[in-house]
């Protein structure tokens, strides 16, 4: 547990002193605040549908294409660095497993991205101000943001850990999170029950605007970390496989 | 301790290592030579845990190495050929991540970054960040982290490598320091380095160990005669003549620069009374006389220089 939680603050630490963090930062904030600005005016207009402005903003199109763009820039560093810089070496020469390394590196990827939509909770709290919010829809928002972003993260950290180039890791992180979207999208070219409902299963999309809704199923939630914890450990696979070559 | 059985590592078709077996006691410091390419990084890797053998076994501290490799870590300290640190960190938190990487507590990981950073000669540079620092001060960053858990095993690979002669005075005194109580395998190019600091050297060449014993042993293994080189003034070029005739003399040949020669004579015989005494007779000024000692460097060479044509090259087909 102490290597974990030693991996982890380190790897935690090299983030907030890179300027990649406040870069990512900065015009994650700017995009997701003109996302907010644009979705709170056009509901403005009495002729608009009503609803909960934070449910177009959570599993809109722009969401997405954030989510697409971040996780790679996030995790790309994260295992491939150490390949080939060769500070694996001494790394895997303390007292340290694969899967502790992976864990801590993973758990740091994800207190980042947390902190990427902690100030995010400051439009809830706009809107609060405004108007009344029904707190239970936001909270599952966030709880879909979470469990998306958790799985992306998973994928990434796997695609650094197969990869001592930085920009091969982050091309196929974008690969396989593509893959999985198309995945979900697809399911309407098939007549079979059965393909349509296990392609069900991992419509991302389809998961985050019921999580929007406020609907919290928890299929979904043991999909997100049964994945998530594949993908790990398929990357302490591909860690470990690294010295048998 | 470390008690390595049968140490044999394939690289696909490519084996790298031939069942290696030797073992380093406490309070030994040995050191492994061997030309580039001859296996010895893979050795060491394998050693440290950080390549699986293809077979073999390792223990270190009586721990095995893939049974309980935790426990045996923990007993391991490695200074690799190659220091890789994080750029962006200070000494000192570089220091305290791989002191608690290591499983030190809380109260321990202060004492221990102050004693290691002491030791290592960073007192003046740990708040700094190690992306600043040059190419010795990382060595040295690097070694602190080796001693830092006070392994009772410590593998060094060219630990003096880009430091300054000051530097290097001061590291090898800490190697000795340390190799009085631990176990210390050490790799390295620096010849003297290993005469200076080694019990026990092993010469490693093309996967496979060609000589070990102590400096001193493997001297006296060496075959070829002892040869003396001398400096005369006024000596005629029949002087070769003269001095064959000495008792013990094998062969008298002209050396580099005016009045040098080089004098090959029996091991057990010391013809340099005859010398003078002949030199003196003929009026001939003996400005030089030395005898060549056998050097690490002449034993290296020999056991590690192929003759290429005559052997199947053992490259990855």
């Amino acid at each position: 547990m102490r290597a974990v939680l030693a991996t982890y603050s380190r790897e935690l630490r090299a983030y907030f002193f890179s300027p990649l963090a406040y870069v990512v930062l900065f015009f994650f904030l700017v995009v997701n605040g003109f996302i907010f600005s644009v979705i709170v005016t056009s509901l403005s207009d009495p002729r608009s549908p009503a609803g909960p402005p934070l449910a177009y903003f959570f599993g809109g199109f722009f969401f997405w294409m954030l989510l697409l763009l971040i996780t790679p820039v996030l995790t790309m560093r994260l295992i491939s660095e150490e390949l080939r810089s060769g500070s694996v070496e001494v790394l895997m020469t303390a007292p340290i497993t694969e899967g502790q390394v992976v864990a801590g590196k993973y758990l740091a990827v994800l207190t980042f991205y947390a902190s990427l939509w902690a100030p995010t909770l400051a439009y809830a709290g706009i809107l609060a101000y405004n108007a009344k919010v029904d707190w239970g829809p936001v909270a599952a928002g966030y709880l879909g943001i979470f469990c998306i972003g958790a799985l992306l993260l998973a994928i990434g950290t796997f695609a650094s850990a197969m990869t001592k180039s930085q920009l091969v890791a982050a091309f196929v992180t974008i690969a396989l999170v593509l893959l999985l979207f198309v995945l979900g999208l697809i399911d309407n070219l098939f007549t079979s029950e059965i393909v349509k409902q296990t392609l069900g299963y991992v419509n991302l999309v389809g998961h985050m605007e019921d999580f929007a809704k406020g609907i919290v199923d928890t299929r979904r939630l043991v999909f997100y970390v049964s994945a998530s914890w594949f993908f790990l450990f398929l990357a302490s696979r591909a860690l470990e496989d690294k010295k048998w070559r | 301790m470390i008690e390595a059985q049968n140490l044999t590592r394939r690289y696909g078709d490519f084996t790298a290592v031939h069942g290696i077996s030797f073992s380093v006691g406490e309070g030994e410091i040995v050191g492994m030579l061997g030309p580039n390419g001859a296996g010895k990084t893979t050795t060491i890797r394998m050693i440290t845990g950080f390549l699986p053998p293809t077979s073999g076994q390792v223990t270190v501290a009586g721990k095995d190495l893939f049974e309980s490799p935790r426990e045996a870590r923990r007993q391991l300290g490695y200074l690799p050929e190659n220091v890789a640190l994080y750029g962006e960190m200070r000494v000192e938190e570089y220091l305290a991540y791989r002191a608690r990487l290591e499983g030190l507590g809380r109260s321990e990981v202060r004492a221990a970054i102050g004693e290691a950073a002491e030791r290592c000669l960073l007192a003046d540079v740990r708040h700094q960040v190690i992306g600043t620092l040059s190419k010795g001060y990382r060595q040295r960053v690097g070694l602190a982290t080796a001693i830092l858990h006070k392994p009772s095993t410590l593998v060094l690979d060219e630990p003096t490598v880009g430091l300054d002669p000051k530097q290097i005075i001061a590291i090898r005194e800490l190697i000795r320091d340390l190799g009085r109580e631990r176990t210390l395998l050490l790799s390295t190019h620096i010849l003297p380095e290993v005469e200076l600091l080694c019990n026990r050297v092993m010469i490693i060449d093309r996967g496979r160990i060609v000589a070990e014993g102590t400096p001193e042993a493997l001297r006296e293994r060496s075959v070829g005669n002892p040869t003396l080189r001398l400096t005369l003034k006024g000596a005629p070029p029949d002087a070769a003549e003269t001095l064959g005739s000495i008792d013990g003399v094998l062969s008298v040949h002209p050396g580099a620069g005016e009045g040098a020669w080089v004098v090959e004579y029996t091991a057990g015989s010391d013809p340099r009374e005859e010398i003078f005494r002949a030199a003196v007779a003929r009026g001939w000024v003996l400005l030089e006389m030395a005898r060549e000692r056998t050097t690490l460097e002449d034993i290296f060479v020999r056991l590690t220089t192929h003759d290429r044509a005559g052997e199947p090259e053992e490259v990855p087909s």
